[in-house]
């Protein structure tokens, strides 16, 4: 996997002219007295996709709950730019007792749009990432590619300005990964959202993002382009991305 | 979990009591909450009520068959221990009042209310812990919806609905078993078991049995949901919640049920 | 499209069917499991220091919710006996009346249904999740029967802690009832205790105990087979759970009457 060469970024561009859609500033978050975060800063744009990378347990879902403020942060601030919020569980986190449509009305239900609209709007998310056939199935009758589908076409179904994804290929086998990620690159086209992707996979975060930052132990510890990760002189990059035992991380911890 | 209790055990039991209290101060903390949110929807009338009628299907569906059975096995065996005692004094027609009293103003409430917390109760911690844990709570909340208007007022409504069905129809079984044991040890025909309930029993014993299902169906789904909410981990989790609800609501069903019988007692026949 | 946990109609005699081959496999698996463990046992094949573990964690793990709900029927029960009595001016025989009732019904139903929802849950839970990532596969492979490693001693210790939280359950209710029966009736608790002594006999206390040694039983086989039994994730380690409180608790209140039916029955 470390050995293929990273592809080239064919990823939409952006413009930093503009405010920056999501922005933190010094975030601090506490667990039983064990600081998680110590003090993360981040601005990304409209259009902007950023990789939150590093091992397990360096803080990044942890992160991702204070921006969907799922959890409060003990310090720092987090600003974001607009209401419309999608998240792409690392789960599918469907509920199960809602049908794939009635699912997806749930995340429209503050829109009140008329029924027929809001089916033709359900119909067209579903359509975009391949499951119309689908549309009165439950969450367990679809296979675990196709809930992770329909939960993606829930977090776009609002049209949203920031967009955020946590794990999106973890557990996935080689192909669907391709696949997830291929819709990712798609939806950067067509929402223009400013875009978050936690990840510890490689494939990931080196195709689908624009800029990525490495967590270590609650603090940012590289920040640079995808592509320029392994050519860096940054011994924790270098480590993270080559999978490589020696190296500042976790030394002598394993 | 129960480890840890030993060795604290072992070190102090001021400890392990200590605990315990805090947990259920905590518990009762969480359950209030729940409570209050629930009130706050209940009052405005912000309830789905398709949603609740599905959530008291399923609450009479599932405890139907279980309810049955145990109102018709308790009824034969307290039938059994008043007859014998009964039947010692000559007291054969009274016992058609004493086991009705008892059904419709003890026994019948408690035993409905402990299937439904074992049933009911059991089943939706299992789910709402299941849903906290494959994130399904925190994609509502995401959406910014309430997981206690949208899970928990259903599921409210739908037990208050469904509890007075059951619980007439548990007092019903249990009466019934009442006649046989009657019949059969003490030689008491259904008229004379029926023409004993009627001169015994008032309304008040009516009121006394649906005051005690609504409070504890109240009881195991506030209990139940509140639990289910604030669970989290994985597999291992689902399990101590659901024991953690049938342990909790049956505790606190016992001592309610005491003070209701306490407060509501009018004097002997 | 058929909603998976929506509501269906279906033919009643389609669900007698579908609840009698559940019942048939349960309580198959049950005996099965009891007869193996039965075999451990008479072999000596046991881990006593294990049995003493989980007899620890049974009584600890209980006592204060059978504590608790045995006070509380104690004073529900004396409130309303003893007003009833007191009032035909029959206060001699309180005692007696409470005391049967406690030690021969409600008493075992009480601890039964409490250790039930709190030991046979926790039980069918700890197992099903055990199944769940894979460790009895695990026992399996090294060539560890589940049912000598898991099963018997916490049917071991079930049968030595059963009867002892009865029992304290038993006292605590009848000390609640005391308590009850001087405060709201005004009736001393020496004249409570005279009529319990002169109503109590021995047998009173042996269906006591033979009730808790079934109910113990029970609640260790169904609840352990139903834990084994599971497969899935999370959410059947929940299902699993509910499973094994619902059968425990029913087939307690059932066998509870064939016993009481069974046992030798007196007046006070």
């Amino acid at each position: 996997m470390t050995s293929q060469p990273i592809p080239p970024s064919s990823l939409p561009s952006f413009s930093k002219a503009s405010e920056p859609m999501i922005k933190v500033e010094g975030l601090r978050k506490s667990f039983n007295g064990r600081e998680v975060l110590k003090g993360i800063s981040f601005e990304v744009f409209p259009g902007e996709m950023l990789a939150i990378i590093g091992p397990s347990g360096c803080g990044k879902s942890t992160l991702l709950k204070l921006i969907t403020g799922l959890l409060e942060p003990d310090a720092g601030k987090i600003t974001l730019n607009s209401e419309q919020i999608g998240l792409v569980f690392q789960g599918s986190a469907l509920l199960n007792s809602l049908t794939v449509r009635e699912n997806l009305a749930l995340a429209l239900r503050e829109r009140k749009l008329p029924k027929r609209e809001q089916d033709k709007a359900i119909m067209e998310d579903l359509t975009l990432v391949g499951l119309a056939d689908y549309i009165d199935s439950f969450p367990t009758q679809l296979s675990g590619g196709q809930q992770k589908r329909t939960s993606f076409a829930r977090a776009i179904v609002n049209d949203p300005q920031i967009i955020l994804y946590d794990e999106p290929t973890t557990g996935l086998d080689p192909v669907m990964s391709t696949v997830i990620e291929d819709y990712m690159i798609e939806l950067e086209k067509q929402l223009h959202a400013a875009g978050i992707v936690v990840t510890h996979q490689f494939s990931t975060w080196t195709r689908t993002a624009h800029r990525a930052i490495l967590l270590n132990q609650g603090v940012v510890v590289w920040e640079g382009k995808p592509h320029e990760a392994l050519n860096s002189t940054n011994p924790y990059i270098i480590q993270f991305a080559k999978a490589t035992r020696e190296g500042p991380m976790l030394a002598g911890k394993v | 979990m129960q480890a840890s209790d030993a060795k604290k055990l072992a070190a102090s039991p001021y400890l392990l009591v200590e605990d315990w209290v805090s947990i259920g101060v905590r518990l009762a903390g969480q359950v209030g909450i729940v409570i209050a949110k629930t009130f706050y929807y209940l009052l405005r009338l912000q309830i789905d009520w398709q949603e609740s009628i599905r959530q008291a299907y399923f609450i009479g569906v599932k405890s139907f068959l279980i309810v049955s059975l145990t109102a018709l096995f308790t009824g034969l065996a307290m039938s059994l221990q008043i007859a014998i005692q009964l039947v010692q004094f000559g007291g054969e027609s009274a016992i058609g009042g004493v086991v009705s009293l008892a059904l419709i103003r003890q026994i019948g409430p408690i035993t409905a209310a402990i299937i439904v917390a074992g049933r009911v109760g059991s089943s939706i911690a299992a789910e709402l812990t299941t849903m906290n844990v494959s994130e399904q709570i925190d994609a509502l909340k995401v959406m910014r919806i309430d997981p206690i208007k949208f899970l928990v007022v259903p599921r409210f409504v739908g037990a208050m609905m469904m509890m007075p069905v059951l619980s007439i129809y548990a007092m019903f079984i249990g009466i019934f078993a009442g006649m046989v044991i009657a019949l059969v040890y003490a030689d008491v025909s259904f008229g004379v078991f029926l023409d004993s309930a009627k001169a015994m029993v008032i309304d008040q014993d009516f009121f006394v049995h649906f005051l005690k299902a609504f409070i504890n169906a109240a009881i195991v789904i506030f209990y139940s949901c509140a639990i289910g909410l604030n669970t989290r981990g994985g597999a291992a989790d689902v399990g101590n919640a659901v024991t953690r609800s049938v342990v909790w609501s049956m505790t606190v069903m016992f001592i309610v049920n005491y003070i209701v019988t306490d407060l509501t007692y009018e004097g002997p026949r | 499209m058929d909603r998976p946990n929506g509501i269906t109609v279906a033919n009643p005699l389609t669900l007698l069917d579908k609840y009698l081959g559940i019942v048939l496999q349960l309580v198959g698996q049950a005996t099965i499991m009891f007869l193996q463990t039965m075999r451990y046992i008479f072999r000596g094949e046991l881990s006593l220091s294990e049995a003493f573990r989980q007899a620890n964690m049974i009584g600890l793990g209980s006592l204060y919710v059978v504590g608790v709900t045995g006070l509380f029927t104690g004073f529900a029960m004396s409130l309303q006996i003893s007003k009833e009595l007191a009032a035909f001016g029959a206060d001699t025989a309180v005692g007696g009346v409470v005391a049967l009732a406690l030690i021969r019904e409600i008493g075992p139903i009480t601890a039964g249904v409490m250790v039930a929802g709190r030991v046979g849950s926790a039980m069918a839970a700890e197992l099903s999740s055990m199944v769940v990532s894979e460790q009895i596969d695990a026992l399996k492979i090294m060539r560890v029967d589940p049912v000598q490693f898991l099963v018997v001693p916490r049917f071991l210790a079930a049968l030595v802690m059963m009867p002892a939280l009865s029992i304290y359950s038993m006292f605590l209710g009848l000390g609640g009832a005391i308590f009850i029966a001087q405060a709201k009736a005004n009736i001393p608790p020496e004249t409570f205790l005279d009529s319990v002594k002169q109503t109590v006999v021995g047998t009173d206390f042996i269906t006591h105990i033979i009730k808790s040694l079934v109910f113990a039983t029970i609640i260790i086989f169904f609840s352990c087979s139903i834990g084994l039994s599971a497969r899935g994730g999370a959410e059947d380690v929940g299902h699993a759970t509910t499973r094994a409180v619902v059968w425990t608790m029913t087939i307690i209140f059932i066998v509870n009457y064939i016993i009481t039916a069974l046992s030798p029955l007196h007046a006070s």
